[in-house]
């Protein structure tokens, strides 16, 4: 219901006069922030708290809008070609630097790129960690790497789709460690994780707050993360870069942001607002239960962690190229 | 035992407290309303609503949304049986008898078989998720994706058994539905399938614009073009309630539909909607009459209606039992319950007595309401068909559209919708089955994808089909009901020659 009225509210916006909205003060229309993922994922969970935390700074009604498909393509194209003017934003994760790589690595038109968003700020980032069933033999990431070295391709490993966040991070590991795994795409996170519950896959990477009750049940082991510290609620798992794979490093993180284009006051009162609504404790406490750790960053400083993390993405997913062209 | 009915006491202390009562009646209120709406199903109906949930607590939250579930497999059969549109795509076999029914004056019968069959099945499949939970839990498990290339398989073998005119025509529109299917994202390479450069495309054809457009579209589009328009049928209020040979010939269905619903139910994918079809399938294999199948058959109703309700409560075992997903809509019902700081997984049970048997005890209450909402609508409902046909159809297809429309807030669905809705009208004119389309397009995605997952766990070999008891004894299964319908066949094909020759002889003489 709610999408219909923000979009009734978006349309209305558009075809008020052009030059009156240059006069008026930002923002004084509703706020769409579009979540490019179905509800009850990440992005959704994420983009919910924030836009009732920026409601609440801004005094402007901002909705959640779900505009899903093709693996968040859809939603992040419709923001790229949205007007620059700061009411529709972006709640973005790592797949948009992802897609555009994987377009190139198809020489297809990409559907968007990379330069046609301005980035305002990172509202989390989870470092995403290596879990195995309890019963395989490895009991540190030592003895997984060293197996995998002994038996190439052997080893398999279950993600949430093909160039899916999951599936990169298993490929970063690859990659640093110099070892070969058997990846199984499945539609999703849940899926993967479904999967090596019932014992079809050996390994998986993960992110904490879905795989903590399987490792407290112990069904599962956690051997290490991807993280540049420790994972909080898992002070005994060490972090790939401690084991000597700095490049091992990768987040699933959840940022905002605006076509490019959008003026620079504008972007200035966003990242403003941004700032406070982070400090909420609604917003603390919403972030809490789904045990995802705010880390803020904005301006130089979220430009150069979306520029590192892209470099590794693109590296990422060239290294993985065609799928079938390296049989 | 005993312990578990102390549980579930406790549960209904939970569930009849005022609000969860309240939250109960207003998810299966809002269930029924998606579910009658064409196009809007459970999930797009469960998605639009779990914002609203955020400001209630876990409990609440998921008895609302589990109403909405369970409640749109009431309404579904609604326009199913009076349009011939499935209101969710679980409702799609109830259209071809349901609809049949209709046509024989019998709308009301199959409307409040439709309600009870919903209703028996609802209850006694709470039984079995209360009951069985995590033993069957850590049995769905153990289906993997070689468990379930053979399930699919399995289950596109019986559909041969589903065609009620020539088999050849409904396996090449099985054949049609697979191929409908492969379009989208390849989900192992990541390459683009006949997408054309439409981004939308990459998803697939979505099951629900699908189903609407082959059976709504096409038959507003078949209607319009017979020469007198189609008569107005002027229901009775007598004969709303169904006979008693009517009553009589649904008691197995329903029987069977409950246990066949629920153990389809706890397998993940789109379990409701596979739940249907086996079910109709199984109905018409076991009938003594299966050429009423198609004219109307009240067991081709009252199974297919009550599987898919079945199966709702089916999905919630791995769900409830283990934190697991079985498929979209308790994927976001999870996030629900996540979102309030409630960890789903196996210690959910332990850890939040009061959520678990709260939220079976609600489960039991619910069904009580829906049944009580659902018979005297029917009566409202039937006088739907007392509109004439111009004003009808074109609300008809305003409703079809506006609902296939929000499921993603996409146009490309309503082109999908008027596509196939032209499609499935060629299809009647040349006498082809338009269901074995839809069951083809539910289930190319899953059956393509766990057979390259399977390859991609064995390196590339077949013999993982074998190796693995559960998929070997499924394959082994779907060999002997070739091997049954090969017998059958040749037995025919010997009748055929027999007469045949019996024929010459006559002209001989």
């Amino acid at each position: 219901m709610r999408q219909g009225v923000v979009t009734l509210f978006t349309l209305l916006a558009l075809v008020t006069p052009l030059a009156a909205m240059a006069q008026e003060a930002y923002p004084s229309r509703p706020i769409t922030l579009v979540a490019p993922f179905p509800p009850g994922g990440v992005a959704d969970l994420t983009a919910r708290p924030v836009a009732a935390a920026m409601e609440k700074v801004l005094r402007n009604p901002v909705g959640v809008v779900n505009k899903t498909g093709a693996a968040g393509a859809v939603g992040m194209q419709y923001v790229a070609a949205s007007k620059p003017d700061g009411y529709t934003l972006l709640l973005a994760l790592s797949s948009i630097s992802i897609i555009p790589e994987a377009d190139k690595v198809f020489d297809r038109p990409p559907a968007f790129t990379v330069d046609q968003f301005a980035p305002i700020a990172l509202i989390s980032a989870d470092p995403t960690i290596l879990v195995v069933p309890a019963d395989k033999p490895w009991k540190t990431a030592k003895d997984f790497i060293e197996d995998a070295r002994k038996r190439p391709g052997q080893i398999s490993y279950s993600s949430s789709g093909i160039y899916g966040t999951l599936h990169m991070a298993m490929e970063l590991l690859s990659h640093a460690a110099g070892i070969r795994l058997r990846h199984i795409p499945t539609p999703g996170a849940g899926p993967a994780l479904t999967a090596i519950l019932g014992g079809h896959v050996d390994a998986l990477a993960s992110g904490p707050a879905v795989v903590l009750p399987h490792l407290k049940s112990g069904k599962l082991r956690a051997l290490a993360g991807w993280g540049d510290k420790r994972v909080a609620a898992l002070p005994d798992v060490p972090t790939f870069k401690e084991l000597g794979y700095p490049d091992a490093e990768f987040y699933i993180w959840a940022g905002v942001f605006a076509p490019k284009g959008t003026p620079e006051p504008v972007l200035a009162k966003l990242r403003e607002t941004l700032r406070v609504a982070v400090g909420e404790p609604e917003f603390k406490g919403a972030m809490d239960k789904l045990e995802t750790p705010i880390v803020f960053k904005q301006g130089e400083e979220f430009q150069k962690f979306f520029d590192a993390d892209a470099r590794r993405l693109a590296a990422g997913v060239r290294k993985v190229g065609r799928v079938e062209d390296k049989k | 035992m005993l312990e578990t009915l102390g549980n579930l006491g406790a549960g209904f202390s939970v569930a009849l407290s005022p609000p969860i009562l309240f939250y109960a009646f207003v998810g299966c209120v809002i269930g029924t309303l998606v579910g009658v709406l064409p196009g809007v199903g459970p999930l797009a109906g469960i998605s639009l609503l779990l914002p609203a949930t955020f400001g209630l607590d876990a409990t609440r939250a998921i008895v609302m949304l589990a109403g909405i579930y369970y409640g749109a497999m009431y309404g579904g059969s609604t326009t199913s049986i009076l349009m011939r549109i499935p209101g969710e795509a679980a409702s799609v076999m109830t259209c071809i008898d349901g609809y049949a029914m209709a046509r024989k004056g019998r709308a009301g019968a199959a409307l409040a078989i439709a309600a009870v069959g919903s209703y028996v099945a609802g209850t006694g499949s709470i039984v079995g998720l209360m009951a069985l939970a995590p033993p069957l839990a850590t049995f769905a498990l153990r289906f993997g994706p070689p468990e379930y290339t053979a399930l699919y398989v399995l289950g596109l073998l019986v559909l041969a058994y589903m065609s009620s005119g020539s088999m050849v025509k409904s396996l090449a529109m099985a054949a049609l539905g697979l191929l409908l299917g492969m379009v989208g994202i390849d989900q192992m390479t990541g390459y683009f399938r006949y997408a054309y450069g439409v981004v939308e495309l990459g998803d697939g054809l979505g099951v629900v614009p699908v189903a609407v457009g082959l059976f709504g579209v096409a038959e507003i589009l078949a209607s319009a073009g017979q020469p007198a328009p189609p008569e107005v049928i002027k229901p009775r209020m007598r004969e709303l309630l169904p006979t008693r040979q009517e009553w009589r010939e649904s008691g197995w269905p329903i029987a069977r539909g409950t246990v066949l619903g629920f153990l389809i139910g706890i397998l993940p994918g789109s379990a409701h909607i596979i739940a249907s079809f086996v079910s109709y399938a199984v109905e018409k294999r076991w009938s003594r009459h299966p050429e009423q199948f198609g004219h109307g058959a009240v067991a081709g109703v009252a199974g297919p209606e009550s599987a898919n309700n079945s199966a709702t409560s089916g999905a919630m075992v791995p769900m409830l039992a283990l934190g697991v997903p079985s498929g979209p809509i308790p994927a976001v019902m999870l996030a629900a319950i996540m979102v309030h700081g409630v960890a789903p997984g196996p210690l959910l049970i332990q850890q939040q007595p009061q959520l678990f048997w709260g939220f079976i005890a609600s489960m039991y209450v619910g069904n009580v309401m829906l049944l009580i909402l659902n018979l005297p609508l029917v009566g409202l409902f039937v006088n739907i068909l007392r509109v004439p046909y111009p004003y009808l159809y074109p609300a008809i297809l305003i409703f079809a559209t506006l609902g296939v429309y929000a499921v993603n807030n996409s146009v490309v669905d309503v082109w999908i919708m008027l596509v196939t809705g032209l499609l499935g009208w060629l299809l009647r004119k040349l006498d082809f089955e338009t269901a074995p389309v839809v069951l083809g397009v539910v289930l190319a995605p899953l059956l393509e994808l766990s057979l390259r997952q399977s390859l991609a766990m064995s390196d590339g070999h077949y013999r993982i089909f074998v190796q693995r008891p559960i998929a070997a004894t499924l394959l082994a299964a779907g060999g002997a009901l070739v091997l049954l319908n090969l017998y059958s066949f040749v037995r025919r094909g010997l009748d055929w020659r027999a007469k045949l020759a019996l024929a010459e002889k006559g002209e001989a003489q």
